[in-house]
């Protein structure tokens, strides 16, 4: 069987809403963050696949900026999420509501 | 250099002084003196410059093509010089002893020298744009100079008025530049005299000349822009003889004179001009036989005088103004300065019903006045004969046979109001003991009479100043001068003053007038004897004299209401603008400004409130409708991009 673009795309696309389900849906935030990994990975997915087909490097170039951004925001993320469970002995995102305006 | 050097050292003295003024003390008098007499002396050094061929000229500054700044002193300019810096300083010289004692001592001289640094801007300029920073500066020297002493509201009034008329004159002035500027595309006199014919068509030229006049009637007190200057004589009398007599005043003169040939090439301008002039010097003459106030009747003489200078030069006969203006420059600094030793010595008492039979008390005032008055009438061999006659008689010989009625009813109007002056100040019995009710003055503060002199109708013999020779001594001088410089113009075609500014104007077309000179000055003498009979029979006899009290009351009481109310001009601007404009500043103040401005404000400000409370609801704090929203936003987007490049395939 060979395993074309679109079947990358649409596994590209499966993957991303069940991100986004996961990050409207779950209230805790280590699950969100994950779910917002599942979004990143997704669309790097869907970049290396196209600069596959097309045989550009672009994509691959760019999904390296991807990871390290992303890094980045799960170390800040979880910094976060770390802190905010200190203060308040919560998990739940709901109850982290203070920049309401 | 030299000229630079008079240019500036009154403007020099000006900074001094007001910088140290305080610390300078008495100083300040001589200081201020000498800056301007050193600029006269330099003037007449440079006399024999200045007459040959076009004059000095030194340039300072060029701006842009056409925009060359300088000095000049040409033969005009250096009769206004003269006057300028030598009247000027024999006033300086009085001032000393006239302000003695005052607290703004050093402030008053500060001020005198920055009026004739201004003065010496206007004439020394070679170029329109000069001139007309002077005519400005002239303005505000004169409100600092009438509202010398601020703490009287009368004399804030009377600067702010004149500070506002001269204004509008300015505003006349300016525009003239701009068309000159804009058609001649230089403000240099040499290139706009060169260019103008060329650059004009005959309208324009009117709209020029009109332009200038407005600014010459706003300055000289032309009827219909006069009404500051009767009230102008809030300053202190030295400053009236300074703006009224020597300078200020005659800057219109100076204007229309300067650009005489724009003037002689527009003959509706000429026209207008003309009537506006003879109508002024009756119009003023008429005032001043309704006045009390001995500064006022001088004032509204002045004011009639101007008249027949603008007259003059309005219809061409440019050397016969400009000699009016020189000869009045002595004589009128003369009658102030002699006015002022008066009024100084009677304690600032300035209502003539209160004066009387002073000849004996204050012999030397009486002599210059005397002399002043003879001269301003016109008696022959006093120089006001001379230049009042070649002025009269120039206007009949450019053929306006109305005017030169005008101006010899006016002659005789003026001896009679001169003579009046004379007589009911320095002959009869002294009034100053009389009861002002008994002398007709109800108000005494509102008939020009200081508050202090109640107190004098309890003392038996007034305190009295004997003038110092500071005081005395500038009116010595000018006291020859009056009487003998009109003998420049004796002799015909070949006076030196003819031959002085021979070729210098434009001639006018001169017709053969149907009086010969002879009975032309017979006939202004008769009715100048006229006026002064009448005077006489009505001040000056000794029944009237005895009877002077009760005469003076029915007159004061009889006194016509149009002329006390000087035509109702006041009245006429109150209600044609103050009004007006107090009516409009009223309806912007009840309703446009809380209305419109303050609720289109607040209405601003209501809006961005209610747009902050819209947003505000959007921002829950809740990190997961966060990122519904931007998930409903990237759903827009794609949605968008996938019907409008999906549907295009």
């Amino acid at each position: 069987m060979i395993v074309g673009p679109d079947n990358y795309v649409a596994l590209s696309a499966v993957l991303f809403l069940i991100g986004v389900v996961g990050v409207i849906a779950r209230r805790n935030p280590l699950i969100m963050l994950m779910s917002i990994e599942l979004l990143f990975n997704a669309a790097n997915l869907a970049l290396v696949a196209y600069a596959r087909s097309w045989v550009m490097n672009t994509g691959h170039i760019f999904v390296f900026l991807v990871i390290t951004v992303a890094a980045a925001e799960a170390a800040i993320g979880l910094a976060i999420v770390v802190v905010t469970f200190r203060r308040s002995q919560h998990v739940d995102v709901d109850e982290v509501a203070a920049l309401r305006g | 250099m030299q000229l630079l050097l008079i240019w500036l050292f009154p403007l020099i003295s000006a900074v001094v002084l007001w910088a140290f003024g305080p610390r300078l003390r008495s100083w300040a008098g001589p200081i201020g003196s000498a800056l301007v007499g050193v600029p006269f002396v330099a003037t007449v050094m440079l006399w024999r410059d200045a007459t040959l061929g076009a004059g000095v000229h030194v340039p300072l500054v060029s701006w842009l093509p056409g925009w060359a700044f300088g000095l000049q002193l040409d033969r005009l300019t250096l009769i206004w010089t003269l006057i300028i810096t030598g009247v000027g300083f024999l006033i300086h010289v009085y001032s000393m002893g006239y302000m003695d004692g005052d607290r703004a001592y050093a402030r008053f001289f500060a001020y005198m020298n920055f009026f004739v640094f201004a003065m010496l801007t206007l004439v020394l300029s070679d170029n329109v744009v000069g001139l007309l920073v002077g005519w400005g500066l002239v303005g505000l020297a004169s409100y600092f100079l009438i509202g010398f002493w601020f703490e009287r509201p009368s004399a804030v009034a009377a600067a702010r008025k004149a500070f506002v008329m001269n204004v509008i004159g300015d505003v006349g002035i300016m525009f003239a530049v701009f068309v000159i500027v804009a058609k001649v595309g230089s403000i240099g006199f040499g290139d706009i005299f060169t260019r103008f014919a060329a650059a004009f068509t005959p309208h324009e030229l009117f709209l020029v000349c009109l332009g200038l006049f407005i600014g010459c009637a706003a300055k000289s007190a032309q009827i219909p822009l006069h009404t500051w200057l009767p009230d102008a004589m809030e300053g202190p009398t030295p400053v009236s003889a300074l703006i009224h007599a020597a300078t200020m005043v005659t800057a219109g003169v100076y204007l229309i004179a300067r650009f005489a040939p724009l003037w002689s090439a527009s003959p509706d301008a000429q026209e207008l001009v003309g009537v506006i002039g003879g109508l002024t010097a009756i119009a003023g003459a008429l005032l001043g036989c309704a006045q009390w106030d001995i500064k006022r009747i001088l004032a509204y003489s002045t004011m009639s005088q101007i008249g027949y200078m603008i007259m003059g030069v309005g219809v061409g006969a440019y050397s016969a103004g400009v000699f009016h203006f020189f000869t009045h420059a002595f004589f009128k600094a003369q009658l102030f300065l002699g006015a002022g030793i008066v009024i100084h010595a009677l304690a600032n008492e300035q209502d003539v019903r209160r004066m009387g039979g002073l000849w004996k008390r204050m012999p030397f005032a009486f002599v210059a006045m005397f002399v002043g008055v003879l001269a301003i009438c016109g008696v022959p061999g006093f120089s006001g004969f001379f230049s009042k006659d070649a002025v009269v008689y120039g206007v009949l010989a450019t053929n306006h046979p109305w005017l030169y009625a005008v101006g010899v009813i006016t002659a005789g109007i003026t001896a009679y109001y001169m003579f009046r002056l004379l007589f009911v100040t320095f002959f009869g019995a002294y009034r100053g003991a009389v009861d002002p009710s008994d002398l007709g003055i109800r108000h005494p503060e509102l008939a020009g009479t200081s508050a202090s002199s109640g107190h004098h109708a309890e003392e038996e013999e007034p305190h009295q100043h004997a003038p110092s020779w500071l005081m005395s001594a500038p009116v010595a001088i000018l006291i020859p001068f009056s009487i003998f410089i009109g003998w420049l113009d004796y002799g015909g075609a070949n006076a030196p003053w003819q031959r002085f500014f021979d070729g210098a104007f434009p001639r006018a077309a001169e017709t053969t007038p149907v009086l010969s000179e002879t009975v032309s000055t017979v006939l202004v003498l008769l009715v100048v004897l006229a006026g002064v009979a009448l005077a006489y029979l009505r001040y000056g006899t000794s029944a009237a004299q005895a009877g002077a009290v009760d005469r003076l009351r029915t007159e004061t009481i009889r006194m016509p209401r149009v002329l006390v109310n000087a035509y109702y001009f006041d009245a006429a601007y109150d209600v044609l603008l103050v009004v007006p404009a107090r009516a409009v500043g009223r309806w912007f103040v009840r309703t446009f400004d809380p209305h419109v401005l303050d609720a289109a404000v607040h209405e601003a400000a209501i809006s961005a409130q209610w747009l902050g409370h819209l947003f505000r609801s959007f921002q829950t704090g809740l990190v997961r409708t966060y990122a519904l929203s931007i998930l409903f936003g990237v759903v827009c987007i794609v949605a968008y991009y996938a019907v409008a490049f999906g549907a295009g395939r």
